[in-house]
This record gives structure tokens, sequence and C-alpha cells, in this order.
């Protein structure tokens, strides 16, 4: 009995050793100050629990005036940047995650679409758990041009988003352009 | 407790640990101040304050400063003060170690009357008061050549003082206390709940060693 006692407790003390780590990770303190820094809601990939960096979201060409449902990230990792699936069966573009020791509300901003390649985007901020998005309808930008929106949904400490996004295309072909989305957390 | 018992409990526990020290937070740049509210000065006075960003990526971001107004229906002069803020370095790359101090500079023009500019309450910069706030102080980055940013709104509010009220507080421009973080808590209460899992496992670790010293003490009286 004694010595199985020995044994769980050795076992807890490595099991506290390597959680240690995390645990000053999950609060955003890193090497600060452990009780004053805040972190930001990061965008990672889109399976579950994902830690996937994400740098960049690419719609894929379409025909003047189409309306692109299925764009995808730079996200490494089996199953992180297949394209977006609306509907029945929904697959985000992307997921968001609290990094914060609080609450945030969601805030998105995105700046002008560059070259008219773009005409208007919008999204839609789910519970992970959501299977089916039928519309992508909530407006992020009715022209184009740079909009600040606040989604009015909040996200609790260390929990995750899906976003989907869908942009229409202008009437001229041959343009492209680029655009900056940003995640923006408010306490 | 059987074998078999015994094997079943350390399966659990070990499974259980596993699951928690996976690694999991995807990171991002970390700050030391979420809202810088009520700062105190006089008309044609400059307001000086410094706000820190923390790098906990390993991955070098590229980001930068800028303000924003939340223009609601309504609203008259008093809540735009986007004009008065300067904040030095603008521009900033971070990786993970690092951290960067900000000067923020707020010009309180010579016109200003006294009362709260920036936002409709002074209770604005307290969480959950996002429908008081007009003026923000915003930091957003993304991996260098990235096209997807993150960040974070940082409510401003300036209560211009009159000729009468008292000089502003040196403590209102220093680092803030934890009441203007998100949550407030002690620094004892935010400690164990960044660190619950490591704070429980000791908890654990010390009962079954105080079993232990029973049984082994019961032992050598028996």
């Amino acid at each position: 009995m004694k010595k199985r006692i020995l044994i769980l407790g050795v076992l807890l003390a490595l099991i506290a050793i390597l959680a240690m780590p995390m645990a000053a990770f999950a609060s955003n303190t890193g090497t600060q100050n452990a009780s004053t820094f805040a972190g930001t809601i990061t965008i990672v990939g889109k399976t579950a629990a994902s830690t996937a960096a994400v740098s960049t979201i690419t719609f894929p060409a379409g025909l003047p005036d189409a309306i692109i449902s299925n764009p995808s990230s730079d996200a490494t990792g089996t199953g992180e940047n297949t394209p977006q699936v609306v509907g029945s069966s929904s697959e985000p573009v992307v997921q968001l995650y609290n990094t914060s020791a609080g609450t945030l509300n969601v805030w998105l901003d995105i700046t002008s679409w560059t070259g008219g390649a773009v005409v208007a985007e919008n999204y839609k901020l789910v519970p992970t758990t959501t299977i089916t998005v039928a519309a992508v309808d909530s407006v992020l930008s009715s022209d184009g041009t740079a909009n600040t929106v606040d989604t009015t949904v909040s996200m609790d400490t260390l929990t995750y988003k899906a976003l989907y996004l869908k942009a229409t295309l202008g009437a001229t072909a041959g343009l492209s352009g680029t655009s900056t989305l940003t995640i923006l957390g408010e306490s | 407790m059987s074998k078999k018992r015994f094997i079943r409990l350390v399966s659990i526990v070990l499974l259980a640990g596993l699951l928690l020290a996976l690694p999991s937070a995807a990171l991002a740049t970390s700050v030391d101040r979420m809202a810088l509210p009520n700062l105190e000065g006089r008309a044609g006075e400059t307001i000086q304050a410094q706000i820190t960003l923390g790098g906990t990526e390993a991955e070098e971001r590229s980001g930068y400063w800028y303000t924003l107004y939340k223009q609601v229906d309504g609203d008259d002069d008093r809540m735009d003060i986007t004009s008065w803020i300067t904040i030095e370095p603008k521009d900033y790359t971070i990786k993970e170690g690092q951290s960067i101090t900000f000067s923020i500079s707020i010009k309180i023009p010579e016109s200003a009357a006294p009362g709260l500019w920036g936002a409709t309450t002074e209770e604005a910069g307290q969480s959950g008061h996002s429908g008081e706030r007009r003026t923000y102080l915003i930091f957003k980055d993304t991996p260098t050549g990235g096209n997807v940013y993150s960040g974070l709104l940082i409510p401003v509010s300036v209560k211009v003082l009159g000729e009468t009220s008292p000089p502003p507080t040196q403590t209102q421009l220093l680092p803030p206390s934890l009441t203007e973080q998100p949550g407030t808590q002690s620094p004892v209460l935010k400690y164990i709940k960044n660190n619950i899992i490591v704070v429980v496992m000791g908890v654990i670790i010390i009962i079954l060693l105080i079993l232990l010293l029973v049984r082994m003490t019961a032992r050598r009286t028996g």
C-alpha cells in the first residue's frame, strides 16, 4: 500500500510538472508578469482544439459577380486548411481562440479590398458545435471598403468560435486584390 | 486497495494527466493594460502614460497602433478624442520573450471644457461597460507577411479638470491596478485560477503524503 501511494504521488508530481508550462501559457503570461498581462483573440486552424496559427485566408478565383463561400487558410496540419463548407455539414474557414484570462467581445475589422475584385464581404461567427450554417449573412463590408463591426458575440476565456466568410466578386473579369482582416477583442 | 483497483486508478490519473498536460493554447501578443480610463489633466496639458506589449509567440509578429472613435447616434463632441492621442513608436515587431513599452501622449486642447471626454461615464473602463466607451486605442499584429491580424481595443477617457480641481495624482499614470483588468481578483486568486491544475495536483500530493505518514506511524506504533 505504501509503495502504491508513493507511485501515485510521484505520478501526480510528474503530471503537475508537465502541466506547469501550459498553465502559465494559458493565461498568456509567458515570461511576463503573470498578474497583469492579458492576451488577444488568436486565429487558428479549423480542427477541434486547434493550435495551428493562421496568417492568411485566401478566396479562390471565381466568375464575375460570383459569390465565393469556400475560402481556406494557410494553417498547417491535417484538416486544418481545407476549404470552408456551408450547409448541413458546415466547416468554418478558421476558428477564433480567446487567449485572454477574461471574457472578450469580438470585433471584426477589414481594410478596403484593393483592385476592385471584391465588392462585398460577409461573415458568420458561431459556436464550434454548430453543424448547420445555412447562410453567411452578417455584413462585414457592404461595398468592399474598410469597415469595423462589433459582432456582439462574446468569448469566454480559453474558448473557441467558428468563423465563416463569404466574398462577392465584382462584375469585371481579370481582377485580383487583397484586404486584411483583423480580429479585435474588447473586455 | 486491490491491485486491480490500483492499476485502474493509475490509468485514470495518467489519462487525465495527459489530457491536461497536452499543449493547447495558440499564443498571441499580450498587453499590460486593458483600459486607460479617467486620465486626469487640465486644458492645454499633455498627459503621459505607458503601455507594454509582451510577445508570447515564437514566430515574429508585426503590427501597429491606431485610434478608433465608435460613433453612436446622439454623441456630442466630447466623445471623439482620437485627435488628442499619439503613441510612440507606432509600428512594432515582437516575438516570444520580448516586451516593448510604448509612450502614450494625450494632449488636451486649450479649449477643452472641464468634464469627462472620450466616454459617457467614468465606469466605462470597467469590464462589461462597452456601451459607454467611444474612443479606443488599438494594437494589432500578424505573423510577418500575413493578412489576418489579431489585437485588442483599449478604451481611453480623459477627465479634464477645472481651475479649482486638484492636480492629477502621479499614481494614475503608473501601471494599472488589478481593478483595470478583466475580472477583478486578488493576485493570489488570480494565480490559483491561472494554475488550477498545478494547485489541485499539489493538494492531492499533500493528502497522499499525509495518508502515507499516518499509515507509517500506525504501523510503527502497532
